[in-house]
């Protein structure tokens, strides 16, 4: 069984990433090294990952997500998570995971807003 | 079959009810003679005495409805369960005693008529104790109910400013209800700042504490920025002595100032219209 | 659909297939949103254990009856190398995967009941009830 690779798309000087199916160890791994390379190709200073579509995140998705978005930092761009689920939000603050300093909207067209007042523009 | 105790009932029914009323008001709780009057509680003792001739001439069935219409009145009534029981237990005993006096309880039928008296009392009881509990099992429900309903609004005051006023003692259970109000109203109203008003919480514990903290991360995990208003005095002292740690989250002493930081955040404020000439 | 229904954990798919599960059977008990994602994340979380530590074992989702109330109940077994100290592993930030650290406690606080049994060398056995409100 393999699963399809999470499509990123570029957009200006920013990546947009929706995840529109739930995730497995695999795909959620492949993202990381994906997002990265692309950040790479790209050289996108900030990158928005919606997650409308995902109705569950357990602590191995929480930290393949934090880890992501730490290594862009690492290589100079912003992330922005947006469209986290109420149910999503609670579990997540059950079982221990703030996502601290992590950078949240309530949807993509925030989530942009937001992205593009971080980098100062 | 207990006929013999119901026929005796029934060719007693007045000395058997004089009696019964004046134990009652003797034993009685003070709170039910103070309250009642007495007509209501004679006619209401006197009634019941009719539903248990009633079983005489009636079929089982027929008894049974009149009991539990009987029971729902008094249940209306507002008399306490501990009173409608002690009054059935003296209503037997009475009868009992009554029925030795006359020589209808000796010593060879002693048992068989206690026995008797057993079968004959236990339904009654147990039907007005159903109806007891029946009704405040559905007074506790609809209560719960009525609480979840104001339980937690969510009041959008701006655009992208909402506000969710908390009122009254929160357990966990509430807690969890809150909780997902709030986010479900925030993903709805696309809000940017949330506040949430603990002016009305008389106490805030750890517990309620920590559940704040909680739905204020969360809010934060949605995408929008929580603030708590309405800090008294007191809680701020709790807060503190407790060692709850609230520095990740906006606080403000009043609802006011909150709305007054949000709309700030918000890049927004309110300013007076020039008068016009 | 029976009350209970099993999945064998062997490898990273049947993590999916276990919270597959229990969300079907959630949604089938008629447990609300919030709730289907806090048992979905439970099993996974469990389902992981047993596949991170143990190599392999079962999930067990079973529908249970008590008195007026129902519920869901999540059994993770396994005969991996056990727990030697169950109450460091049900202390917050305690890994030793390198994750999170949330796995236990956190599914301790997700859920209405949690008992854990383990014996080192034996296995693990794990029952998490929530009940529906």
């Amino acid at each position: 069984m393999r699963s399809p690779r999470i499509p990123i798309l570029k957009l200006h000087n920013c990546l947009l990433v929706s995840i529109q199916w739930e995730l497995d160890d695999k795909t959620a791994l492949q993202f990381q090294e994906d997002l990265l390379n692309k950040i790479h190709v790209t050289s996108a200073n900030g990158v928005v990952i919606d997650l409308t579509s995902i109705d569950f995140i357990d602590s191995f998705i929480a930290k393949v997500l934090g880890d992501v978005i730490d290594m862009s930092k690492l290589m100079g761009a912003k992330v922005v998570i947006t469209g986290i689920q109420p149910a999503v939000a609670i579990t997540l603050i059950e079982l221990g995971i703030g996502l601290n300093d992590v950078l949240t909207a309530i949807d993509l067209e925030k989530g942009l807003e937001k992205l593009q007042q971080e980098l100062g523009e | 079959m207990n006929s013999v105790i119901l026929n005796y009932i029934q060719e007693n029914k007045d000395q058997i009810f004089n009696e019964w009323i004046e134990s009652l008001k003797e034993n009685g709780d003070e709170r039910v003679v103070k309250v009642v009057s007495d007509q209501v509680f004679n006619s209401t003792s006197y009634e019941f005495i009719d539903v248990i001739i009633a079983s005489v001439k009636n079929s089982t069935e027929e008894f049974t409805s009149r009991l539990s219409d009987f029971s729902e009145k008094v249940v209306r009534l507002g008399w306490p369960l501990s009173f409608v029981t002690k009054a059935l237990n003296i209503f037997g005993k009475i009868v009992f005693q009554k029925m030795q006096g006359d020589g209808l309880v000796n010593n060879e039928n002693q048992m068989d008529t206690v026995f008797e008296f057993d079968r004959w009392m236990n339904p009654m009881v147990n039907e007005m104790v159903n109806m007891y509990s029946s009704t405040w099992e559905r007074t506790v429900s609809m209560q719960k109910i009525a609480l979840q309903e104001l339980s937690a609004p969510l009041i959008p005051v701006f655009d992208n400013i909402t506000v969710m006023p908390l009122v009254g003692t929160i357990d966990t259970e509430r807690a969890k209800q809150i909780m997902e109000n709030l986010l479900q109203g925030t993903v709805k109203h696309r809000s940017e700042v949330v506040l949430i008003d603990i002016t009305g919480v008389p106490v805030v514990d750890t517990m309620v504490a920590h559940h704040i903290i909680q739905a204020a991360d969360a809010v934060r995990l949605v995408g929008a920025k929580c603030m708590i208003v309405g800090i008294r005095p007191e809680i701020a002292q709790t807060i503190v002595n407790l060692g709850i740690d609230l520095n990740q989250i906006t606080t403000k002493n009043t609802l006011k100032k909150g709305v007054e930081a949000a709309l700030e955040i918000t890049k927004r404020k309110i300013v007076k219209v020039e008068e016009a000439e | 659909m029976e009350n209970q229904s099993c999945v064998k954990i062997i490898n990273e798919w049947d993590i999916v297939a276990a919270r597959q599960l229990g969300r079907n059977v959630a949604k089938d008990l008629g447990f609300g949103t919030v709730d289907q994602a806090r048992i979905t994340t439970a099993i996974s979380e469990l389902a992981r254990n047993i596949y991170l530590y143990a190599g392999q074992g079962q999930v067990c989702i079973e529908k249970i009856y008590d008195g007026g109330k129902a519920g869901l109940q999540i059994l993770a077994a396994d005969s991996g190398p056990g727990i030697s100290d169950l109450r460091q592993v049900m202390e917050d930030g305690y890994s030793t995967s390198g994750g999170l650290g949330a796995g236990l406690p956190g599914v301790k606080r997700l859920m209405d009941e949690f008992v854990i049994d383990s014996e080192p060398g034996k296995g693990t056995d794990i029952k998490a009830t929530k009940w529906l409100r």
